[in-house]
């Protein structure tokens, strides 16, 4: 992989040279996914984004150690993952640090917890309601490595590969883990799958 | 049906995005040898359509902003640990003669007390050597100890009346 096949490792490169501008960059194109992910693993708002913050300042610190050997989106969602499962470890010994982490029906809306929203833009979020909240919900029961390995499906810039990176397992292990888990997405959205609904939401 | 190699392809090409128009022509000519899968099908392509769908989690519109001064407050507080490393570097001469001079202290006392040790173990080895060396007399020399003792205890021979006998 070079700086050249891989326009973020080029920026990255910018920021290694202390380009701020650079780093801007990258945080403006991957905050979102990156949110996506973190806040799947979570289901926490507040906690999410102050992991998200952290693995932009975990890439800024660790950019002089940067080498163009992978893919910077793997590199980014390596991190991401590690300090999803460092968060869901400390809150796993700290359990009444989480009190104030909401239950799956409250999380509906995680923008209410937000400070500084953004408008929720309605043509583009289709699924609502019912539907929405059994995907999620089905999300949440899936293992930790089949619903990140879903999650990270979603991205289109990873490759299989990319995402066994991430995983840190073979390529065969990381498909099976996307197999299982779409098998027992399959199995609990069966009905509203069968009946289209989705197709029909607005 | 899950082996089949064509439809394996196919299932892994789906769970990353939708299937071209050339694609589902393929897939299509597929099922309608095996009918037995479609609704495998179905329900995969809804659920990749589902997940698709599924929305963008609100991102605070600051977000950038406060990342950026989290990296900012970093590269202060790296600023202010390596001032510090900095400043403990600087102080570091004043240190160095006394640092010196009592390693130098510590370094010879150590050193005669070490000789010293070494010195009086090889006297005791070499004592032992030269009491090991000594020829003992042989104890029949002590038969007659007792009588040779008592012999010796006797008073002296009167020199004055020997000489007025002769």
């Amino acid at each position: 992989m070079s700086a050249e096949r891989d326009p973020d490792a080029a920026l990255m490169l910018r920021v290694k040279q202390g380009d701020t501008a650079a780093f801007e960059q990258l945080v403006e194109k991957y905050k979102q996914p990156v949110m996506n992910v973190v806040y799947r693993m979570l289901h926490d708002a507040t906690e999410a984004e102050d992991v998200a913050q952290n693995v932009f300042v975990q890439v800024y610190k660790s950019a002089a150690r940067y080498e163009v050997s992978s893919k910077f989106s793997t590199w980014l969602f390596t991190i991401a993952r590690n300090l999803s499962l460092n968060e869901l470890r400390r809150r796993s010994r700290h359990p009444a640090d989480s009190m104030d982490a909401g239950h799956p029906e409250q999380e509906e809306q995680p923008s209410q917890q937000f400070e500084d929203k953004k408008t929720f833009s309605p043509p583009e979020s289709l699924l609502h309601g019912e539907l929405e909240q059994k995907i999620e919900e089905a999300l949440t029961e899936l293992p930790e490595n089949q619903r990140t390995a879903i999650l990270l499906c979603r991205q289109d810039e990873l490759s299989y590969e990319d995402i066994a990176k991430v995983l840190q397992c073979s390529l065969s292990a990381t498909k099976s883990l996307i197999h299982r888990g779409r098998e027992a997405l399959k199995q609990k959205l069966k009905p509203y799958l069968r009946t289209g609904v989705w197709r029909d939401i607005k | 049906m899950g082996t089949d190699p064509f439809y394996q392809k196919l299932q892994e090409i789906s769970w990353r995005r939708k299937l071209t128009s050339a694609e589902e022509r393929e897939l299509r000519e597929w099922l309608a040898a095996h009918p037995e899968v479609q609704e495998t099908v179905e329900l995969e392509s809804g659920l990749t359509e589902v997940l698709a769908k599924m929305p963008d989690v609100p991102v605070a519109s600051n977000f950038t902003v406060r990342v950026l001064q989290a990296v900012e407050r970093e590269a202060m507080a790296e600023a202010r640990r390596a001032g510090s490393r900095w400043k403990l570097w600087k102080r570091f001469p004043r240190w160095l003669p006394r640092v010196a001079s009592a390693t130098l202290v510590v370094t010879a006392a150590g050193s005669l007390y070490l000789y010293n040790q070494s010195a009086q173990a090889k006297q005791r080895r070499e004592l032992v050597q030269r009491v090991a060396r000594v020829q003992l007399p042989s104890p029949e020399i002590l038969t007659n100890f007792d009588a040779i003792r008592i012999v010796s205890t006797t008073p002296a021979p009167d020199e004055q009346l020997l000489a007025l006998f002769q």
